[in-house]
């Protein structure tokens, strides 16, 4: 298995893996993850050859927010089992750093996910596209962002990028990394040029915890 | 499978844009898998010009800016905008450098996958072929394949003969020709001597020439007859046709092949095939009793151009009938004016200028005109063609022409002259220009005789085209103004020129467009002599003076042809919708397809100023 990318690799280097989970609901102790959704981030470039789609078998009935993601009974019967899901996204995890926005909720499901089909816990670095844009659209005037700006859709308006009607866990997946895309070109302007590394972008507070850190 | 679905979103945006709307969709199916995304911010470059493209590069949102080898913009792209292309296909570096103008998203294909695609889809490697002169030719072919057919503008002559010809032998009297006609239910016959048509004999011969004449009906035919009769082959157009009816004033027209008649086209048959036609417009404005009939038969210019584009006539016809009705309306105007005011003291001749001196008049075109006058009028002269003037100019402006801002026009002391004056005008314009004389002057080289003493114009014709072909210093200036402006290639995919004001977001398609055109054919006509002052037919003159290459003389006519023919549907829309025409056109009127013959026509004006610079060196001009 290839080893966890440093914090010093600048973003143009950084070997990504964005991932988005459709699940019945938020909670990783009830809910059930129903499908996932990836697809590679090499350095600005979103890999389409690696995304992938994987529906979660569920042979019973897996609760009313199946409508929601218009998986019908007999999409999710004719799923992999969730082992099977697991193993390919750690595989196409391997060496890659998670990236996803709002990243709490997928990791919540994926490590309950390995913690009871493996015995250990997801192990990964994350990289989250809601804390990246807390980061750039806040400032010591601004210190709290507006409501809903955060939002996958509005930041994405707020670069300008399109509106996708479509809402599964790989066209979810593959807007988080395009955000993400342009999250670093702005990241990089700002800093005059200089990609932020990977404890930049993991760095996960605003400019209140810059502060802290600064002053610690 | 189901993955492929996954990607839908990406096909379907494929699918919406050239080329890849041209492959099949299983290819299209596939297609997303092997894309990448990739995003530039605003400003920075995405393709350096000299360097070798490694993937072909789709805009998904956003926008990008191309320039050239000189630095300057030539396309500014929007969605679907492809980069790298031409460069991946004509296996080059890139002659341009390609920048990020806003924020941009690119679905970005790898060189080899494009290499494989483009082997199985000859389609892609046409698409990024540089341009060629059959493609906007060829835009033109397939825009007319789509119209309706019957107009009076396609049909051939040979398509309109119901009957083999009445005739009757010269020798005949004129009793038996009237009998025949009454027999066969016509209104003319073909006179026949020795088998070949000698002349015509209509209603009205029998009437003027007859009865009126107090004649004997025993006379032969041939007495009688309209010798030697204007004919028609039988491969012309109707159009040809309708033009030689109005401006003979003829209702009858024999069609003739190899010097037998074969039948006889009327005014009644073109009534068959047209109805909004400009035959009885102009016939009405000929006969208006007054300045107010002339005005409101002037007001259906608008449903001209509408019928006119709905056939899907060319913007050459639709110019020369357009034209034809404006001089109608002002020689009618004319001489109501002579009517009022009694024969002119001495003899003038009425110019038209600009757009309708070239026979290129659209909707909405300011009135450009002037009077020339016999050397003979004196100051006791003046006030008979300064109220000459003037009554025509405010005719015009009731029939819907504009007053020219510019004051070319008739009304202008300056401009209502003797030919001495006009020939003096004309020799310190071209001996002793200055840029700013130049582009006041320009308008005054398209100037065609209406109304009038044709004596004079002709004389001033020949004074202006053989000293214009020397003037070198005028013509350099005159050519510099020509490639001064640039088609504004800003222009495409919702993004925009025109910044400010009531019509920013939009194209002057006038100015920016079939405009540049214009100016570009002036300096070549008047440097060979030509004295053509449609644009079409100056190219025509100065590929033959050889001093335009034919392939690019072709290209300027398509060019001016297609953004003419942009123009004038413009206007027809609006036309429709009740408003205002103008000439200010805004993207979403245009197909993907049309933007992409826009692109190419412009190109060759840019060209076109480029040649004309090297052929009159600017470094001539101080």
């Amino acid at each position: 298995m290839r080893s966890a990318p440093e914090g010093r690799t600048p973003a143009g280097r950084l070997r990504l893996l964005a991932v988005d989970v459709e699940t019945t609901g938020l909670d990783p102790a009830r809910d059930a993850l129903l499908a996932v959704g990836f697809v590679p981030v090499d350095g600005t470039r979103v890999d389409l050859r690696g995304a992938r789609r994987v529906v979660v078998r569920h042979d019973g009935d897996p609760g009313p927010s199946v409508a929601l993601h218009g998986l019908t009974h007999d999409v999710l019967s004719d799923g992999v089992p969730l082992e099977q899901v697991l193993a390919e996204l750690l595989a196409a995890l391997a060496g890659r750093v998670l990236l996803a926005h709002h990243a709490p909720l997928e990791i919540g499901f994926l490590d309950a996910a390995c913690r009871r089909l493996t015995g250990s816990p997801l192990r990964t670095p994350v990289v989250d596209t809601v804390a990246l844009q807390r980061r750039l659209v806040t400032s010591a005037w601004e210190p709290e962002p507006a409501p809903g700006s955060l939002r996958l859709w509005a930041a994405r308006r707020r670069f300008g990028l399109p509106d996708v009607p479509a809402h599964d866990a790989l066209s979810d997946a593959i807007a988080c990394a395009e955000l993400y895309l342009a999250q670093v070109a702005e990241l990089t302007a700002a800093g005059g040029g200089q990609e932020p590394t990977l404890s930049r972008l993991r760095a996960t507070g605003g400019w209140r915890s810059a502060l802290r850190r600064r002053w610690r | 499978m189901a993955l492929d679905v996954e990607l839908a979103e990406i096909r379907s945006f494929l699918a919406g844009h050239p080329p890849f709307d041209q492959l099949p969709g299983p290819v299209l199916d596939a297609l997303p898998r092997s894309l990448a995304i990739e995003y530039f911010r605003r400003g920075t470059l995405i393709l350096a010009r000299g360097e070798q493209p490694t993937r072909l590069l789709v805009v998904r949102s956003g926008a990008v800016d191309v320039h050239d080898r000189d630095g300057l913009l030539v396309d500014r792209g929007g969605a679907g905008t492809c980069v790298g292309g031409r460069a991946l296909v004509a296996g080059e570096v890139s002659h341009d450098q390609v920048s990020a103008f806003e924020d941009t998203l690119v679905l970005s294909l790898p060189a080899a996958a494009f290499e494989t695609l483009r082997a199985a889809h000859p389609v892609l490697t046409r698409f990024f072929a540089p341009p060629d002169e059959e493609r906007l030719g060829r835009a033109a072919v397939v825009r007319r394949a789509g119209a309706r057919d019957g107009s009076v503008l396609r049909t051939h002559v040979r398509d309109l003969v119901r009957r083999s010809p009445v005739t009757v032998s010269g020798a005949a009297s004129v009793t038996e020709a009237a009998r025949v006609m009454a027999q066969e239910r016509v209104s003319s016959l073909l006179v026949l001597v020795d088998g070949r048509l000698a002349g015509i004999l209509t209603d009205r011969d029998l009437r003027t020439r007859v009865l009126a004449a107090g004649r004997d009906p025993g006379v032969p035919v041939a007495e009688v007859m309209t010798r030697d009769p204007v004919g028609t082959p039988p491969d012309a157009l109707a159009l040809d046709v309708l033009l030689e009816l109005v401006t003979r004033n003829i209702h009858h027209l024999p069609v003739v092949s190899e010097g037998r008649p074969i039948g006889m086209v009327t005014a009644t048959d073109l009534l068959h095939l047209e109805q909004a036609n400009p035959v009885y417009l102009v016939g009405d404005i000929q006969r208006a009793p007054d300045e107010q009939a002339v005005a409101r038969l002037g007001g259906r210019l608008g449903e001209v151009v509408e019928s006119l584009v709905d056939q899907d006539a060319s913007a050459d016809d639709i110019g020369r009938i357009l034209t034809l009705v404006g001089d109608a309306v002002e020689r009618r105007l004319l001489e109501l004016a002579e009517g009022r005011l009694g024969t002119p003291p001495v003899p003038y001749a009425w110019l038209s200028l600009g757009s309708r001196a070239r026979r290129e008049q659209a909707l909405h075109a300011d009135q450009d005109h002037a009077l020339l006058l016999d050397d003979a009028a004196g100051a006791e002269h003046a006030a008979y063609f300064a109220t000459l003037a003037e009554d025509v100019t405010r005719g015009l402006e009731a029939a819907g022409y504009p007053r020219c801002p510019g004051e070319v026009m008739a009304t202008n002391p300056a401009r209502r002259v003797p030919l001495r004056a006009w020939r003096h005008q004309f020799t310190s314009w071209l001996d002793r220009p200055s840029p700013e004389a130049v582009l006041q002057a320009s308008i005054y080289f398209d100037l065609r005789h209406v109304h009038g003493e044709e004596r004079l114009t002709s004389l001033l014709l020949d004074h202006v085209r053989d000293s214009a072909r020397s003037a070198t210093l005028f013509l350099a200036h005159l050519a510099k103004e020509a490639a001064a402006h640039p088609p504004p290639l800003g222009f495409f995919r919702g993004l925009v020129l025109e910044k400010a004001g009531a019509h920013r977001d939009t194209l002057d398609i006038k100015r920016g467009g079939a405009g540049l055109v214009v100016k570009v054919a002036r300096v070549h006509a008047l440097a060979v002599g030509s004295p053509a002052t449609n644009s079409r037919t100056r190219l025509g003159d100065a590929v033959g003076a050889g001093v335009l290459s034919e392939a690019l003389g072709a290209d300027l006519r398509d060019a001016w042809e297609f953004l003419s023919f942009v123009r004038l549907r413009h206007q027809a829309g609006q036309v429709r919708e009740g408003v205002e025409a103008d000439n200010f056109v805004a993207p979403d009127e245009l197909s993907s397809f049309e933007k992409r013959h826009l692109r190419e026509a412009f190109a060759v004006v840019r060209t076109a100023q480029g040649a004309l610079g090297q052929r009159h060196p600017l470094h001539a001009v101080p």
